[in-house]
């Protein structure tokens, strides 16, 4: 045995014995017999951590626990409310402004919608005079889709 | 053993109360599996005024993670999982610093209580030097990285198999055998570094 295979060894030792091919290089090898000593200083103290006594739990632990758990529940119910509320807040907020948006875009965007856009830039009466609607009389809205005659 | 059976199915008719959120059955599940979280705790941190908010804080994960328990393992496997997981990153944030390292023996009294230890039966040591032992040993293990302290503490503290620790952190036990024994030979490199720098 060498002293690389006693050191692999001497970690997995956990309390036991030598093998007798073990000893034998340890009462040949300086360092290794400190290794060993080191091992079992190692072993002897683990033994005295795990013998310690472990605090106890104060008494009436598991109801602040739940105490903890009841105060967490109801913050938790409030702020899912408000986070509710506060995101339908958001949704309706975006989509106003999407329809302001659209209202102000979308007009001036195709022949059909383009005379609603012209209405709304205040370009109606002059449609209006160019061309008088047919249904609604000269005062009447415009209705581009039926298409105008011409008055006799 | 009808009391053993009576008290599982109470077990899990908690369990499920409190996976529905009922927080008040989750209560005798604290009770029951406490103490045993505490030694988790305190062997791995090894700071007792700090146990105790620890251990309510592994109860507060456990509750809200409680739905994801499937009763694959025993309810006491899972809850020291949350434990140790919490621990773990615990010791990752709180490492312990240098001095902690230097052991405040002199150099004579570790010599002796190395040749007190050394015969096969250590239990002859006396209180104090159990306690100076208990203290090295302590110091040594509280400077090896945080993967090191777990499995050690798992396995030499808690007495963990090295299956069941295998089952704690989701490891082959093969793996577990493994770091056991790196974490050892750190540990033991340790020490002997010590020894070399003289304290």
């Amino acid at each position: 045995m060498n002293c690389q295979a006693m050191r692999e060894l001497v970690s997995d030792l956990e309390g036991g014995e030598l093998s007798a091919e073990a000893r034998e290089h340890v009462s040949k090898c300086a360092a290794c017999r400190e290794l060993l000593r080191d091992a079992r200083v190692m072993q002897a103290g683990f033994r005295a951590l795990a013998e310690e006594a472990v605090p106890e739990a104060s008494f009436g632990f598991a109801s602040r626990v739940i105490r903890r758990l009841h105060e967490w529940q109801e913050q938790g119910a409030r702020q899912e409310f408000f986070e509710t509320v506060g995101r339908r807040f958001v949704y309706a907020t975006l989509a106003l402004t999407l329809a302001l948006l659209l209202s102000l875009v979308l007009p001036t965007s195709g022949p059909v919608r383009g005379v609603a856009g012209a209405d709304f830039l205040g370009l109606q009466v002059e449609s209006q005079s160019s061309q008088p609607d047919v249904i609604g009389g000269d005062l009447g809205d415009s209705h581009d889709w039926i298409p105008a005659r011409q008055p006799e | 053993m009808a009391s053993l059976e009576s008290e599982a199915t109470r077990e899990i008719e908690c369990i499920r109360r409190a996976q529905r959120g009922e927080s008040e059955a989750f209560g005798p599940l604290v009770e029951r599996y406490q103490q045993r979280i505490f030694a988790i705790v305190f062997h791995l941190v090894r700071r007792r005024d700090e146990v105790e908010d620890l251990a309510q804080e592994i109860f507060f994960k456990a509750f809200r993670a409680i739905r994801s328990y499937n009763f694959q393992s025993s309810f006491a496997t899972w809850l020291s999982r949350i434990a140790v997981n919490h621990c773990y990153d615990y010791l990752r944030k709180v490492r312990a610093s240098r001095i902690t390292y230097y052991w405040e023996m002199t150099e004579e009294s570790a010599r002796e209580l190395e040749r007190n230890v050394e015969s096969p039966q250590p239990r002859g040591l006396d209180h104090g030097e159990k306690l100076r032992l208990r203290d090295f040993v302590g110091r040594l293990l509280a400077r090896a990285p945080a993967d090191d302290r777990v499995i050690l503490t798992l396995k030499e503290l808690e007495d963990f198999s090295v299956e069941e620790i295998a089952e704690l952190l989701n490891l082959k036990s093969s793996t577990v055998k493994v770091r056991l024994h790196r974490a050892r030979k750190r540990m033991l490199e340790d020490l002997e570094r010590w020894r070399q720098e003289g304290k």
